[in-house]
């Protein structure tokens, strides 16, 4: 009995058919009690739990999330929780650099025999969640800080010195049919050059932004046969990562590197390398960035200085002003799926119309897509016609692959990818 | 002698509107490079010089990007419908550029054809254009190869032209301009500054009969090489209005929504059977170019591009229909 | 506020299965007012909902006589034909139209009339051809040739029979050959050749064909040689759809749209069409 006052709080429990479902079963059986609060989905195994699951529970208005399986080791499909887990980890990260409430998102091993643990577990988590209050800061508004933005140095277009080179080198691969098109740089963007005569064309200068490794990907590219393409350092890691997922054999791709001097930003806060590591062909030497006027603040530490609720209402203001164009999709190299999720409608995982909450749903989908798989070339923000900060949360994602697993995407070939493989070391500190 | 307005006078007047309710937008900066009309909480926030035009464009407040249709609640077999009739407030846009504007009266004929879209008429009532003519452009602008221009009237209730030392002539095209402006203006002798007027880039009748006399040029496909299919282009023109209407069921608030949609995704035409018209990114941008002049030309008697430049700024990859129609037809003229 | 978009809500009288993954319903308006004054011409389409899963387009495949009801046919294939595929008597669907442009019944009157169809276009023409021996004295001498890949693909099958009890009316059936039953009493061939084999002689007649382009193609010859002009041939063509009314940009095809300037279209209008389609 509840006084009529006395905030309820829902919570949606994701539990794995085989072990928590079953311990929730038995503590029914053995007649413990626990508050009625819970309300459980089953699904076959937490390896197959989307963490737009987790999203979605929040946005039907659940005011906590549980998920839970089977003890590591005790998976009925021997590694599904273990995969699990590794993705938990970098998903708890993604959500608190959004701002989400990480207290009202918990995880747990049940196995079938624990109905005692369910019992406490579900009754810690409700009292738990009433302390906190019903979850209305979901999305919600606030007086949203902007990050500090250096005002953007005078950038000049120079034409850089590898330029004939690179032209040169490009009439020859074409002229003697070593490739049949070559993916450059022209006047006003990218160039899909098929005839020596057009080499011309190419240029090699301060404004060549695009990553042009997301064109080897696209099918009309393809089509006309073996390609050539001029990559900068920071693009050239996306060949490393599609290369790991079979998407290209790099064998049959004649990679160009340009050793790069800065391209400004946004792209060039994420710079790591200006000296290519796997091409075919290297030109240019790297002489160090444009000096800018003032070092760029450092935007990532700024926004996790900020209060949780503060990071929301951040990333709320940003994401008003998404209008779905899915530029961050598009140019980027890793995304290479022939129907992306979000045009997918059987079901509708993921609200097409710009709204606030379809638009969360957007940006954490593409984000968390790109875990441990994003390169930071910082296409996607550079894209991005409403100026969201996107490369943000890759960033975040980034760091966290690094600190957790310590991979880097796109800088060793040999490494083991973070999704898709697990440790049985993987961290645990999180689950109850 | 003509009527004006200080800036400070004009930021006071922005202040009451806000103050009284109505919903009022202009450019603002939203970062160091990034100028967006966004809805004004503060007069401070309008931003009036020293940018060619905001990224995006005016339409989307006669043409949001989600407009919700109607709500439909179902219990068992029943279905009851419940309508979208919320008031809409009044709403002012201020310092829209003329390529804007103009678009507004160009987009009228689509949702007026045959079936009357009330959504659309009823904002467009509710709105009131105060635009800023130029006095700068950039090697993207081709208004005046579509027949525009940087003072041009379209579309407007209120003209503003720049007279300097932070002051602009008020020229009242409309009623609802000169309600809005009545009595809040002084006279004054000062000369308007010369607007910048970029020369005539190309024709837009080549345009047109190349795309409908050369639908299967190879120039389309080479051309779209580079376009990686986004709908940037779409959604930050002011004319382009194609739309989705998506039913997301339960978990989106049981609502059918209109959104924007843009023909260069490659779903736009897909049809459920697997076939799609359009399968390749070519003949994707050949659509939008052959939409803009020769279609909607051809049925409305308008092209449907004001000439802003906004495909060619915002795109990723630097294509827009200026760089379609400059390979198609280019005209060296000197600039005006 | 007249919401153009607003759907009229319907009432499913019955659902019929035609085919493993073709059904038929049969609806009708639950406001007296609309079902009173609602009027369409054969050849018109309709948008019809599946309130939380969307919208999607069909042929009225009912004769624009029948005033009680409507029908629409359509085959499993998408989100929202899976969840029509769940309705039954007295579900709710949604319906927006009359669009299009239709048949143009009036013109062809005094005409022999030739339908040739394909599978799941027997329903376009069903409805003209329902209105045509409804209003028998009109037309001329009718000529229906409908075959399917196989016996089982067959839709409104019964109906058929019925036809072939008109007077001056000739059915012809067919299946692909190997789509043949043992106890099949109908013709073995692709409709084209079975048309052709049939020898229709007739002068100035008007022939709608609808079916997969392939037969389309091969029956353009056939007409050819009996001296009929593509004036005289028409199809209605289809497209992926939204508004309906115009207004998306979705379904054009060159410069015509399907909702509005089609979907029904004449051999010369369709072959001065670009390849858009």
């Amino acid at each position: 009995m509840s006084e009529a006052n006395v905030f309820e709080p829902k919570i949606v429990a994701y539990v794995c058919n085989w072990c928590t479902y079953l311990g929730a079963d038995l503590a029914g059986t053995t007649r413990l009690e626990y508050p009625p609060n819970v309300r459980i989905i089953r699904l076959p195994c937490t390896g197959r739990i989307d963490f737009n699951l987790i999203i979605k529970g929040f946005e039907i208005g659940a005011d906590a999330v549980l998920v839970s399986g089977c003890h590591p080791g005790d998976c009925h499909y021997t590694a599904g929780n273990y995969h699990a887990r590794r993705r938990w980890i970098l998903f708890r990260e993604l959500l608190d650099v959004l701002g989400f409430d990480l207290r009202r998102i918990h995880f747990t091993w049940i196995s079938a025999a624990e109905g005692k643990k369910w019992q406490q577990v579900i009754t810690e988590i409700t009292e738990e969640t009433r302390k906190l209050g019903p979850y209305t800061d979901l999305y919600a508004n606030g007086a949203a800080k902007s990050l500090p933005v250096a005002a953007p140095a005078p950038f000049k277009t120079r034409t850089l010195a590898a330029e004939p080179e690179l032209r040169e080198h490009c009439h020859k691969l074409l002229g003697e049919g070593t490739v049949k098109v070559v993916i450059g740089y022209g006047e006003r963007g990218p160039a899909v050059v098929t005839r020596a005569d057009d080499t011309n064309r190419l240029v090699w200068n301060t404004r060549c932004c695009s990553n042009l490794t997301t064109y080897v990907k696209r099918k009309e590219i393809k089509a006309l046969g073996k390609p050539a393409v001029v990559v900068k350092p920071c693009d050239e890691k996306s060949l490393v990562v599609l290369e790991k997922e079979s998407q290209i054999d790099r064998k049959e791709i004649h990679v160009i590197g340009m050793a790069c001097e800065g391209v400004g930003e946004p792209k060039c806060t994420f710079c790591t390398a200006r000296t290519p590591r796997f091409a075919d062909k290297t030109f240019g030497e790297p002489a160090g960035p444009e000096p800018m006027a003032s070092p760029p603040p450092n935007r990532f530490a700024a926004l996790m200085a900020m209060t949780p609720r503060e990071r929301m209402a951040f990333w709320a203001t940003q994401f008003d002003r998404c209008v779905r164009c899915y530029a961050c999709r598009q140019v980027c190299p890793m995304c290479y799926c022939e129907r992306c999720i979000v045009d997918k409608n059987r079901p509708i995982a993921i609200d097409p119309a710009p709204s606030r909450k379809g638009n969360f749903a957007w940006g954490i989908a593409r984000a968390f897509h790109l875990a441990a798989r994003c390169v930071g070339c910082g296409e996607c923000s550079r894209a991005c016609p409403a100026g969201i900060d996107l490369a943000l949360l890759n960033i975040a994602l980034h760091k966290a692959a690094q600190e957790n697993f310590g991979y880097d995407a796109g800088v060793d070939p040999a490494a083991e990818q973070v999704i898709g493989a697990y440790a049985l070391t993987d961290k645990e500190d999180f689950i109850r | 002698m003509s009527e004006a307005i200080s800036q400070a006078a004009l930021r006071t007047l922005t202040a009451e509107w806000i103050a009284t309710g109505k919903l009022v937008a202009g450019p603002t900066r939203v970062k160091p490079d990034l100028v967006l009309y966004s809805t004004l909480h503060s007069a401070d926030a309008l931003l009036l010089e020293g940018f060619v035009r905001p990224s995006n464009s005016i339409k989307e407040f006669v043409f949001p990007k989600q407009e919700k249709l109607y709500g439909y609640r179902i219990q068992g077999n029943r279905v009851e419908l419940i309508n979208n009739d919320a008031p809409l407030p009044e709403q002012i846009v201020i310092a829209a550029r003329p390529c804007d504007a103009a678009a507004l009266p160009i987009l009228d004929h689509v949702f007026n054809w045959d079936f009357v879209d009330e959504f659309y008429n009823r904002r467009r009532t509710a709105t009131t254009v105060i635009t800023l003519a130029c006095n700068i452009a950039d090697e993207s602008c081709f208004c005046t190869s579509v027949g525009l221009g940087p003072v041009s009237e379209r579309g407007s209730d209120v003209m503003l032209f720049d007279l300097g030392d932070h002051n602009y002539e008020v020229y009242c095209v409309t009623e609802k301009g000169r309600d809005l402006f009545s009595g809040k203006t002084e006279k004054s002798g000062q000369t308007v500054r010369t607007p910048a007027t970029p020369g005539k880039k190309f024709n837009p009748e080549t345009i047109r009969s190349f795309v409908s006399q050369h639908f299967d040029d190879p120039f389309w496909q080479e051309h779209a090489l580079t376009c990686v299919g986004c709908g940037t282009c779409a959604f930050t023109c002011p004319t382009c209005h194609c739309f989705d209407i998506v039913d997301a069921g339960p978990s989106a608030g049981n609502a059918r929504v209109r959104t924007w949609d843009s023909c260069q995704f490659p779903i736009f035409t897909a049809h459920a059977s697997g076939h799609n018209p359009r399968p390749a990114q070519g003949s994707r941008q050949r659509q939008r170019i052959l939409h803009k002049f020769a279609i909607y030309p051809e049925k409305f008697g308008e092209i449907l591009c004001t000439g802003c430049g906004n495909c060619t700024r915002n795109c990723p990859e630097g294509i827009g229909v200026l760089s379609v129609a400059m390979e198609i037809d280019p005209i060296e003229t000197k600039h005006g | 506020m007249d919401n153009v978009y607003e759907p009229d809500l319907m009432e499913v009288i019955s659902v019929r299965q035609h085919t493993p993954d073709v059904k038929s319903v049969s609806a009708k308006f639950l406001d007296p007012e609309r079902a009173r004054t609602f009027s369409f011409k054969v050849g018109q389409f309709g948008i019809f909902s599946a309130f939380g899963y969307g919208e999607s387009t069909f042929n009225i495949c009912s004769s624009s006589n029948w005033k009680d009801h409507i029908d629409f046919c359509f085959r499993r294939v998408g989100r929202v034909t899976e969840a029509l595929w769940k309705i039954e008597e007295r579900d709710m669907v949604g319906f927006r139209g009359p669009y299009g442009n239709g048949y143009p019944m009036d013109a062809w009157k005094g005409h022999d009339l030739i339908f040739l169809g394909g599978g799941i276009a027997m329903p376009p023409i069903r409805c003209a051809v329902w209105y045509a021996l409804e209003n028998r004295a009109d037309y001329g001498e009718i000529t229906i040739v409908y075959g399917a890949r196989t016996v089982a693909d067959l839709v409104y099958v019964d109906e058929l029979d019925k036809w072939a009890e008109f007077e001056r009316v000739r059915v012809l059936r067919c299946v692909d050959p190997g789509g043949q039953t043992p106890d099949w009493k109908g013709e073995i061939g692709f409709v084209p050749h079975v048309f052709e084999r049939s020898q229709v002689k007739s002068k100035d007649p008007i022939v709608l064909v609808i079916g997969p382009p392939i037969m389309i193609k091969n029956t353009l010859p056939i007409l050819d040689k009996m001296a009929v002009s593509p004036a005289s041939v028409y199809t209605s063509i289809e497209n992926r759809m939204k508004c309906g009314i115009g207004k998306c940009g979705r379904c054009n095809v060159g410069p015509i749209y399907v909702c509005k300037e089609g979907p029904v279209l004449t051999m010369q209008q369709l072959q001065a069409l670009p390849a858009d389609y």
